[in-house]
């Protein structure tokens, strides 16, 4: 008898859909996460890139740290149907992980982008009249 | 908008402990504090109607003017480390609020600086020029040591 190889087959195939699926939200992150930088700290081109960089890696870090520490299955898999739904479960976790990880960043980037804004913005009430000053 | 003159009230403890702390702060836009109804005050605005505004009064080098809780939230707007809390002010949800908190205390501002002790600008001018040293110690200078 041939031993069971679907669990050995299911993990290499949850790795490699996990991590490819956060390089890919990672890179969305780091091309579009750059404008909203770059504004925030007022046209500061390197700054930007480097904070930006430094998101990703924590993105990347996180991300597949989950990846890594959620790999073991509860079950195993005996034939295709049980790997499939076990792959399943595990990649729609990661996909939450990573949607989740996606908001915290684009709220990161647009408050950085909000303060930037409000330090160049008009005082927020109008005012009530205009007098002559006499210098 | 490149400066911005605040008009308090010199006569009243809490306004001009509120002076002091305003001067004391990190400004994006500079504040020059004046006594209201000072003789600066007067030849700089000289339509101010009022020469003794009841409550504190803001004007820009532009000449815009702002009066009571506006006033107090360009104040805000004005310091880097409370931006932030001019534009959480001005919400509409929290506008009604700061406009009830700030009447509260200026139409009391005399019997809270009574209540709570703290001497206006006027009465340690007075008190200096009379020789004497405060007995708040916030101006107890080296005559004392």
């Amino acid at each position: 008898m041939t031993p069971n190889t679907y669990p050995v087959w299911s993990y290499l195939v949850y790795v490699a859909i996990s991590v490819g699926l956060t390089v890919w939200v990672a890179r969305t992150l780091h091309r579009n996460g750059r404008i909203f930088l770059v504004d925030a700290f007022h046209g500061n081109e390197p700054l930007a890139d480097s904070v930006n960089h430094l998101l990703v890696v924590g993105f990347y870090l996180i991300n597949v740290g989950y990846v890594t520490l959620a790999l073991k299955f509860s079950q195993m898999p005996v034939d295709m149907q049980t790997a499939i739904e076990l792959l399943s479960t595990k990649i729609g976790l990661v996909l939450l992980v990573l949607g989740a990880m996606h908001f915290m960043n684009m709220i990161v980037f647009s408050r950085l982008r909000r303060r930037a804004l409000r330090e160049i913005a008009p005082p927020p009430v109008p005012p009530q009249a205009r007098i002559p000053v006499r210098a | 908008m490149r400066s911005l003159t605040v008009l308090y009230d010199a006569r009243c403890g809490l306004c001009s402990n509120a002076r002091r702390w305003l001067e004391g702060q990190p400004q994006i836009v500079p504040l020059e504090l004046l006594p209201a109804g000072s003789e600066e005050a007067r030849r700089r605005y000289p339509t101010l109607a009022e020469t003794e505004p009841e409550e504190l009064v803001v004007v820009s080098d532009e000449g815009d003017l702002y009066r009571g809780s506006p006033a107090w939230i360009v104040c805000l707007w004005a310091l880097r480390d409370y931006r932030e809390w001019s534009f959480r002010f001005a919400r509409p949800a929290l506008l009604p609020l700061a406009r009830g908190i700030v009447e509260w205390i200026s139409t009391r501002r005399h019997r809270l600086s009574r209540a709570f002790g703290l001497m206006s600008d006027q009465e340690i001018a007075l008190a200096v020029s009379a020789g004497r040293s405060c007995d708040d110690g916030g101006c107890a200078g080296e005559e004392t040591r």
